[in-house]
């Protein structure tokens, strides 16, 4: 804390403003790297639907070489590849603790504080995504290692700008998307089934659980046209080569993009229109 | 002091409990609503994901497409047994202790197993049962090849067997909570852990997997709770060795989970003030 009220005591401007942020970012690392046994367990198991996945898609695969343009080397690149985009994407407990921040009136620190309530939960959970892509990085490269033959990697150099920056986008829309979810706190006093709800509809239709290109013909196209496919299928069918044209790849990004200003927007709408009907309970 | 109740005031206990956790779901029915909805979206999706699978071959790893549904329908319903008793009050247990609120349970005369495990009844998972059920009896019928009662009668215990298992998995994974600062949510590790029920054991036969198989088959045996009961009961193998090694594997969890559960209590020190 000292460290926060340190750069608030100084004259307040720009640069004292990403002074602020940045120390946010180092505490919130320095918090997370306290959970370090938990999170080997977490990583550890995580890594288990991969395996048994992996496994399942090669016993599918045993009398056949190609299912809907997917071979079994690109099924198994797929699921590596939706595990780094989700790795962005993901922001587990961003919604409960806005909406519980919300019920027990918490959020009045944000409102007495000179502290943007965005800005704020954006510094930290990029520091929840520094320290685990960081921890995780050394896993990470082994398995990629390991299974490298799975990887035809592509030749473009473009496309590896357009994967890094579709993941960075990833980032933004995962955490607008949760923020925004998370407002409807404001609404409903009890959310969190609702959340779970979505996070296992988004667990399948983002294509986490499998290519979305393997389902029926019509149920891809649908899931293709919704914001979720940008937190896991996106990214991972755009390094495998499977979006298409570069034209294509740009037209997903620009929307991309546009989803990500979108939530962004009803975020800030909602936290806008929200605090209207705050009543700041507790004590 | 254990000693001295007897198994019916423990059902009494349990009774209690039941009716009390029914009440309070009833007061929130919208939640509850809620939560059976999600359970109906989950089995969407394991449904889609099956008819994935099958669009273009006729056996997985030896499993047709009645019998990979009858195997669904198996782990639907273990699922809905063990979320309807257990998994909610193992995620309360972890709270608890981080809480340090577990004292007071630690002082009541009663097991504090049996009280942590059962203290809450999930009804809104009930229905998973009762669905997953339905489903193996569809997978049956659709595949025209009725199990004799020799298979039925194994299958039974066999999936009581498999939920013994899970619960012995799940207690060992929340007692860890004892020692580990847990910043993670007991469902999700839970979730994770429960991936290895998920499908055949079959699958795991590829040379590099073996070790896994055998890990997970001996040591942690995950992969005999669903695959077992359902090769007895869809695929009619009879398979001696590996059933008489998942009745006892059912034993000996719950006596080591049982066993791994009070040594982390003895270490528990309450937190807070």
């Amino acid at each position: 804390m000292s460290i926060i009220n340190e750069s608030l005591s100084k004259s307040p401007g720009i640069s004292i403003a990403l002074v602020k942020y940045a120390n946010i970012f180092k505490a919130s690392l320095i918090e997370r790297l306290a959970y370090r046994a938990d999170f080997l367990l977490g990583t550890f198991l995580r890594l288990l639907p991969l395996l048994t996945t992996i496994l399942l898609w090669k016993a599918v695969y045993s009398s056949k070489d190609e299912i809907s343009g997917y071979s079994f080397r690109q099924v198994v690149a797929y699921l590596l590849l939706v595990h780094v985009s989700r790795m962005f994407s993901s922001m587990p407990g961003l919604a409960s603790g806005v909406a519980r921040d919300i019920r027990d009136g918490n959020l009045k620190r944000y409102l007495i504080q000179p502290l943007d309530l965005m800005a704020y939960l954006l510094a930290y959970r990029m520091a929840h995504k520094v320290a685990y892509i960081v921890t995780s990085l050394p896993l990470y490269s082994v398995i990629f290692f390991l299974m490298g033959s799975f990887f035809d990697l592509p030749t473009d150099p473009r496309i590896y700008g357009a994967y890094v920056l579709a993941l960075f986008l990833g980032f933004l829309i995962g955490f607008a998307f949760e923020l925004s979810l998370g407002m409807l706190g404001f609404w409903f006093l009890e959310i969190s089934s609702f959340l779970y709800l979505v996070n296992t509809v988004n667990f399948f239709v983002s294509g986490h659980f499998l290519p979305l290109d393997l389902l029926d013909p019509w149920v891809a196209a649908t899931l293709k046209l919704l914001p979720m496919q940008y937190m896991a299928y996106f990214p991972a069918a755009l390094f495998l080569g499977k979006i298409g044209s570069w034209d294509s790849i740009l037209l997903g990004i620009s929307i991309e993009i546009c989803w990500c200003l979108f939530f962004f927007l009803l975020a800030r709408f909602s936290y806008r229109v929200g605090l209207r009907r705050y009543g700041a309970y507790g004590g | 002091m254990n000693s001295r109740r007897t198994l019916s005031s423990y059902a009494r206990l349990l009774t209690v409990f039941a009716k009390y956790s029914l009440a309070r779901e009833m007061a929130f029915r919208g939640n509850f609503a809620m939560k059976v909805l999600l359970e109906l979206v989950w089995l969407a999706i394991l449904l889609i994901f099956f008819r994935t699978l099958f669009r273009g071959v006729d056996s997985i790893a030896g499993w047709d497409r009645h019998s990979f549904l009858f195997f669904i329908g198996c782990y639907y319903a273990l699922e809905g047994v063990i979320e309807t008793f257990f998994l909610e009050n193992f995620v309360e247990f972890g709270e608890l202790v981080r809480s340090g609120n577990l004292d007071l349970h630690l002082l009541k005369p009663i097991d504090e197993q049996f009280l942590l495990s059962f203290r809450h009844v999930d009804w809104s998972t009930v229905p998973k049962v009762f669905i997953g059920a339905g489903m193996m009896v569809i997978a049956i019928i659709q595949s025209g090849n009725a199990p004799s009662s020799t298979h039925l009668i194994l299958a039974m215990p066999l999936f009581f067997a498999g939920v013994a298992m899970s619960y012995s998995f799940l207690l060992m994974l929340s007692s860890t909570a004892i020692w580990m600062v847990r910043n993670q949510s007991l469902m999700e590790l839970w979730w994770l852990f429960s991936t290895l029920m998920r499908y055949p054991r079959d699958i795991y036969d590829v040379s590099w997997a073996i070790p896994i198989k055998l890990i997970f088959s001996f040591i942690l045996p995950a992969l005999l709770v669903i695959s077992v009961p359902s090769e007895v009961a869809a695929r009619h193998i009879i398979n001696p060795g590996w059933i008489a090694w998942t009745l006892i594997a059912s034993v000996l969890s719950l006596k080591i989970s049982r066993m791994v559960f009070q040594w982390s209590i003895r270490s528990y020190r309450s937190a807070s003030s």
